[in-house]
């Protein structure tokens, strides 16, 4: 019988989730979106370290290889086995 | 937070020592790991040696990788923003560092009691009851620590970032004790299905409610500072936030899809599975808008170096999921080392890069001294991306290997041999990860004891 701890997780959960979002709202959490947007930055920032925009080209180019790469071959797998599946 | 007697900074001590666990415990479970892929190809290797066998090995590494490389190391970066988005103190220095203690305790009980075969020989759940409890405690005592810190705080908005390490760490102390059966310490088990669907629930929160609310915390805090550009959207995180709380919960039944579980179960999982784009796309959409135009800045910076990478595999990894918890996909991808590779993705790719990230990121601010060798960095983020990507292909074939194999009901020892050579190749990019966490390691030490860099 696994029903009863289900539950009582399935309520526990609930119940606190529940708790914490009803006091975010109170709270005013989810008021004054556009400065939270600012906070991480809102600590002194170090000066850029960057030699900025020398964001190398054939770094980019892997990158998107590789990503392209992995899209392709999780379609690629995709259609392979809905083709092999014996529904 | 405890304070330096001269100086009245902030020491870090926490964030240091979570760092260290890091890498440290990098070094040794993916040594561990590159064991198991060595017995793989070599299964006499450690004949006779007990304690050394395959099956101990395993759950050595499994646990070593998610409990003392991952999860330390985005605590680290946590122990670091939380207070600094709060504006204020940690709660507790001396709280944190007994908490670093008693994790490096618990993580020691773990190689020393699975090495010596006390196992409970569930998945992700397999140590002894009072080591269960250890973990625990440690979770517990990084929950006070942070939810104090959330009390004393000067800013009244909690950015994204403090609701997903909060939230990540409460329910994973659950869900763990549930996991784990602690009400039973003897077996730590329930009995048979529904001990299967109790694991599986908590064996998916492991990703889905520790590994991933963690990392995002930690791409939320470092992409905007690396790009000095603010959040795209903190409504848009929010509602990422809080839908990852939906959808994720319920999910870890996808593990059980070939398994005589009830069918409205799988239901849930396989909807939930498929809904996950919405948290995960609402996370990415963020972060990457955020970053727009300022690969540059991300380039520069060898931390959020890492982070993006680790958005671009989450990307991967949680997309892959999708189409895993489909059940035609699944008659070919389960039971096989394809699963082995959404792992590494997800594991590796996903929150270690991101836990790396952030400990590279942070190194500098909690030393006050530049990072002992960007090279170093750089060279590990190379030998980290490419094992990720190398794992990814071998595993994969080697899973469809396997998978169609199975399906056409063909006998398992008859496609060992064409497996061998991935797995070879396997090990060998198993050395390269290994190597990867020497050098990271040698870095984290040099940077925060013998560090000849200039105090800024
Ligand atoms: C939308 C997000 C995701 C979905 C829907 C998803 C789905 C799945 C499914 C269906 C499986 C079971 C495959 C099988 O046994 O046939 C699985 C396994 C696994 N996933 Fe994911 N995944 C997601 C994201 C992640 C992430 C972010 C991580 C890591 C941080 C991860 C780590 C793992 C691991 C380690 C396993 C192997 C479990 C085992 O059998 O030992 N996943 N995932």
């Amino acid at each position: 019988m696994y029903f009863p701890y289900f539950i009582t997780y399935m309520a526990v959960g609930f119940v606190i989730s529940l708790v914490v979002f009803l006091w975010a709202i109170k709270n005013g959490q989810f008021k004054d979106q556009k400065r939270a947007r600012f906070l991480p930055l809102e600590d002194e920032l170090e000066p850029s370290v960057a030699k900025v925009s020398t964001f190398k080209r054939y770094e980019v180019y892997t990158l998107l290889f590789l990503a392209l790469a992995g899209l392709a071959a999780s379609g690629a797998v995709l259609v392979f086995s809905l083709l092999n599946a014996n529904i | 937070m405890t304070t330096n007697a001269t100086s009245a900074l902030p020491t870090y001590m926490t964030a240091k020592g979570f760092c260290l666990t890091s890498g440290f415990w990098m070094m040794v479970a993916t040594f561990m790991g590159l064991l198991g892929a060595t017995e793989l190809i070599a299964p006499d290797l450690t004949e006779n040696i007990g304690w050394l066998v395959f099956g101990r090995v395993r759950p050595i590494h499994v646990n070593l990788v998610l409990f003392g490389f991952v999860t330390p190391g985005l605590l680290s970066s946590a122990f670091y923003y939380v207070p600094r988005l709060l504006r204020t103190e940690l709660y507790s220095e001396k709280l944190g560092v007994i908490t670093v203690l008693a994790w490096n305790f618990a993580l020691v009980t773990v190689v020393v009691s699975l090495a010596m075969g006390y196992s409970q020989g569930r998945e992700y759940a397999e140590m002894i009851w009072p080591i269960d409890m250890l973990i625990v405690l440690a979770f517990t005592l990084v929950f006070i620590n942070l939810i104090m810190t959330v009390a004393q705080r000067k800013e009244p908005i909690l950015y994204v970032s403090v609701w997903y390490v909060c939230a990540g760490i409460v329910l994973t102390a659950v869900t763990f004790s549930l996991g784990n059966v602690i009400w039973k310490p003897n077996s730590g088990s329930l009995v048979g299905i529904p001990d299967a669907i109790l694991l599986w629930f908590y064996g998916h929160n492991v990703f889905g409610l520790l590994l991933t609310p963690l990392s995002a915390g930690v791409a939320y805090y470092v992409i905007p500072r690396a790009c000095r550009a603010p959040l795209y959207s903190h409504t848009l995180s929010l509602f990422g936030f809080w839908s990852l709380l939906v959808v994720y919960t319920h999910i870890g039944t996808h593990h059980l899809l070939q398994v005589p579980v009830p069918t409205w179960l799988k239901v849930i999982s396989i909807v939930d599975s498929v809904a996950m784009v919405i948290p995960v796309m609402a996370f990415l959409i963020n972060i990457w808008y955020t970053a727009k135009g300022k690969l540059g800045e991300i380039h520069a910076d060898i931390g959020a170096k890492f982070v993006f990478t680790g958005t671009i595999m989450y990307f991967f990894v949680s997309i892959q999921g999708s189409m895993m918890a489909l059940p035609d996909v699944q008659r070919v991808t389960h039971f096989n080392n394809w699963v082995v590779a959404h792992a590494h993705v997800g594991v590796l790719g996903f929150a270690g890069m991101i836990s790396l990230g952030g400990l590279y990121y942070i190194l500098p601010r909690i030393t006050g001294k530049p990072l002992y060798s960007r090279f170093l960095a750089d060279f590990q983020y190379w030998l980290i991306l490419i094992g990720v990507i190398g794992f990814t292909v071998v595993l994969t074939i080697v899973g469809l290997i396997q998978g169609n194999a199975w399906l056409n009901g063909e006998t398992v020892y008859r496609i060992l041999p064409e497996m061998h050579v991935y797995y070879v190749t396997r090990a060998s990019i198993g050395l390269i990860i290994f190597s990867s966490a020497i050098l990271g390691l040698y870095n984290i030490l040099r940077s925060i004891f013998f560090n000849p860099g200039e105090i800024s």
